[in-house]
């Protein structure tokens, strides 16, 4: 039976989902989880399964919890609950964890010693990240944090010890144990003296992922097909991308220039291609710093948010304690992403104010590495 | 997808360029006593009386300004009925029994070319008011009171843009009446002593604008010139027209005048036309009928007041009688959704859409920015949402709703299905408190 039915305009939609957005994202970790299951195997396939059901059955049981039938003086039996809460169960309510768990799983070592450790770390990290870092906040859309890495950041300071980034037949290790960036920083107890031993370690190698790493990000290649694809959809924002990628590049650059005239026997380019090809630059460029719950709502704001990982990324990583400075990095931007969306200077317009904000950034940044490199004295071999 | 919208494709091409179609004016048509911009109104008529065609039958009291009724063909007056008009309350119509003869009001007299030479800024206004002149594109908006001003105007902008997708009734009018067009070009060009006339059109058209430019080659020197403009939505929104054809912002709380521009739609050109020269009030306009909803989708000239039921039955009826059904007034992106087909064809209703109802259940809000991109006035409407669901009444005075233009574009490009116009709305309300 037709009848008329009255709604607002406007009256058309463009044709577009947010079951097709995580999807893309799904699409665009799909070669990096392929290749992650060719080399590593069985641990790839374990830290995906781990982190899919713990992090779909913490989304499953806070529904069940959110979606109780409404009080009506009548008593219900929990089986009515239950399926009152299944009801309300959406699409989203399992690809937006899939999304985080796909990620946390690749941003998760291969192995560790002892052995069960890994499957306490993948369990209690996707828990932590589910429920801490998305879950309290009220569910997808509603989280400050990115629940990937705040689960990874957790299990890493929890179980960080007993990692170990494991090899085969296709990852050789240049050092025994670590990444190469944690076997970087603990070459040298000088600041550029680190940077001595990058040369053993070649591009090809790197941009292969023939190094020891956690199982995802080492896989420059298959990124970057992921985040093409990703531009493509547009799935993910260029405006971040870009202004991450731009910024990190351009910092790393200046800092080169430091490294190149203290420590003998580094090329210049090759430090470059070291600082874009290692670690979770690219990873975290392509799938976390995109994440638009977590970043800044209109054009300006994303780019500075871009800006300031990066500086915060270069500054972790050259000065730091710890060798990986991108989930710190994402965390910290995180925490400012809502003082960039603030409801007094918000805009979509890039204003004088805000490009002059954006340089100050920028050069405050570009200013610490020239203070924190320029004292240190150089290395003689 | 994190992306502004710019164009709006009519992906499903329902219309195509269809001419458009005379339609046999009813046995009964209706006249409309007061509408959205004018609370009451005095009839001087009542039942039984003959009318001719452009009679004057009533007067409507607006706040500032009166606007006579006319009759749109002769016959004899019938009693008041209820029906929807065009902004989705119901109103009462006068109802004219027609005698199909369609004699014009005795008084009615074509002015010649001279006498039209002496007319003056002050006598336009005063020939729009007779005639009851509104803004044909929609907006009724008295057209007399664009005239009714000393500011000086340079340019004269004609919005044949068409913005809103699926219709192409204006397009269609600027094809078929192409010469009545230009001469009320030279009329306005007269009454506002000025040269500089732009028909703005989108570049897509590029057909159109080829038409009117070899058109325009007989008026060499006349100031008479197309403009072609964006293809994105809203480009027929007047600012976002000035500023793709003359280069100037206007900013908000201003009026075009204010900078020496005047415009003013393609259907009310030819309305204008209509008044100056053969001094008769508007009588018919064209409206497409389109959506999926509808077996076959045409353009039409209609009498005004012909009840919206009979063009419905000439378009071949609906397509899905199974399927729930959408019913718009206007374009599919800022229309008026009605809430039955009992409507009558007023002189500002440019379209009628019948579209199955979709039904896309909303989602969370994952804050991906499309709307902030989108929104033409720069505004951030995931921002303004989220104070309203706080009652946040502060922020939302400071994030400055009063500026949307309702285009629609927010919930048209929203990933998770959210109508944020309606938020927006909302939050005008608030913030004119």
């Amino acid at each position: 039976m037709m009848t008329i039915i009255k709604e607002t305009a406007p009256h058309i939609h463009r044709k577009d989902s947010l079951a097709r957005m995580f999807i893309d994202v799904l699409i665009a970790l799909g070669p990096v989880t392929i290749t992650a299951l060719v080399v590593y195997g069985w641990a790839a396939f374990r830290n995906l399964a781990i982190s899919a059901a713990t992090m779909i059955a913490s989304e499953f049981v806070f529904v069940l919890i959110m979606n109780r039938i409404p009080y009506d003086g009548s008593k219900h039996t929990v089986k009515e609950q239950f399926l009152h809460g299944c009801k309300a169960f959406r699409i989203h309510h399992w690809l937006a964890p899939l999304v985080s768990a796909v990620i946390f799983a690749l941003i998760m070592p291969s192995n560790s010693n002892p052995g069960y450790i890994i499957y306490i770390a993948l369990v209690l990290g996707a828990i932590f990240g589910i429920v801490i870092g998305k879950l309290v906040f009220g569910g997808t859309g509603q989280n400050i944090f990115n629940p990937a890495v705040v689960g990874m950041v957790f299990a890493k300071l929890c179980f960080g010890s007993r990692y170990v980034y494991g090899t085969n037949d296709y990852v050789n290790a240049v050092t025994s144990g670590g990444t190469i960036l944690s076997n970087v920083s603990n070459s040298s107890t000088s600041l550029v003296g680190r940077y001595a031993a990058i040369g053993d370690i070649s591009t090809l190698d790197m941009f292969l992922g023939r190094i020891p790493g956690t199982i995802g990000e080492t896989f420059k290649f298959a990124i970057l097909i992921g985040l093409i694809y990703l531009l493509v959809r547009r799935a993910a924002d260029w405006r971040v991308v870009v202004s991450y990628l731009g910024g990190y590049a351009l910092l790393m650059a200046i800092a080169g220039i430091f490294i190149v005239t203290k420590v003998p026997g580094v090329d210049y380019w090759h430090f470059l291609s070291f600082s874009l090809f290692s670690g979770g630059v690219l990873f975290g460029a392509t799938f976390m710093f995109t994440d638009p719950v977590t970043m800044p709502i209109n054009a300006p704001g994303r780019v500075m948010y871009g800006l300031l990982g990066a500086g915060l990324t270069v500054i972790i990583r050259l000065f730091g304690a710890l060798p990986e400075g991108v989930a710190f990095s994402i965390l910290l931007c995180n925490l400012v992403a809502p003082a960039l969306d603030y409801y007094t200077y918000s805009g979509n317009r890039f204003t004088k104010r805000k490009i002059i904000v954006m340089v100050c950034l920028f050069a405050v940044f570009a200013l610490a590495i020239c203070l924190g490199l320029g004292f240190q004295e150089a290395i003689t071999l | 997808m994190i992306a502004k919208a710019k164009e709006i494709h009519d992906t499903k091409r329902i219309l195509g360029e269809q001419p458009t179609l005379h339609l046999d004016v009813p046995d009964e048509l209706f006249s409309a006593t007061d509408n959205a911009r004018c609370g009451n109104a005095e009839m001087f008529v009542k039942e039984g009386d003959h009318v001719y065609m452009g009679q004057l039958i009533g007067m409507r009291d607006g706040r500032f300004f009166k606007q006579p009724i006319h009759a749109s063909c002769s016959g004899t007056v019938g009693t008041y009925e209820e029906h929807y008009h065009r902004s989705g309350k119901k109103v009462k119509f006068l109802k004219i029994y027609n005698d199909h003869k369609d004699e014009w009001d005795p008084s009615i007299k074509p002015r010649s070319d001279e006498e039209i030479e002496k007319l003056t800024r002050a006598d336009f206004a005063k020939i729009l008011e007779q005639n009851a002149m509104v803004g044909l594109g929609g907006s009724s908006f008295p057209t007399h009171i664009k005239f009714n001003n000393d500011k000086k105007i340079e340019t004269i902008l004609i919005n044949g843009v068409e913005c809103e997708p699926y219709i192409n009734a204006d397009i269609r009018l600027m094809f078929e009446e192409m010469e009545k067009i230009i001469t009320g070009c030279t009329y306005l060009q007269k009454a506002f002593d000025c040269k500089r006339v732009l028909i703005c059109v989108k570049k897509k058209h590029g057909e159109l604008i080829s038409v009117y430019r070899n058109y325009l080659k007989r008026f060499k020197g006349s100031g008479i010139e197309v403009c072609p403009v964006g293809n994105f939505y809203p480009q027929g929104w007047e600012i976002a027209m000035i500023k793709s054809a003359l280069g100037i912002d206007i900013p908000t709380g201003h009026l075009p005048s204010e900078f020496g521009i005047a415009n003013f739609n393609v259907s009310t050109v030819w309305g204008i036309y209509e008044a100056v020269k053969n001094n008769r009030p508007v009588c018919e306009r064209r409206i497409s009928i389109t959506g999926d909803g509808i077996r076959f989708p045409s353009n039409f000239v209609v009498r005004l007041g012909t009840p919206l039921p009979l063009l419905l039955e000439k378009c071949g009826g609906f397509k899905h009688h199974d399927k729930d059904k959408v019913f718009i007034l206007g374009g599919p992106m800022m229309g008026a959704s009605l809430p039955s087909d009992d409507c009558i064809i007023t002189k500002t209703v440019t379209s009628v859409l019948v579209f199955d109802k979709e039904e896309l259940p909303e989602a969370p809000c994952i804050r991906c920015g499309s709307c902030v991109y989108s929104c033409p006035t720069g505004l951030e409407p995931k921002q303004i949402m989220d104070a309203v669901k706080a009652f946040d009444k502060e922020r939302i005075k400071a994030l400055n709703p009063l500026k949307c233009i309702e285009c629609g574009l927010c919930t048209y490009v929203c990933t998770s299905h959210i109508r944020v116009t309606d938020y927006i709305r909302r939050a005008k309300i608030f913030a004119k408190k």
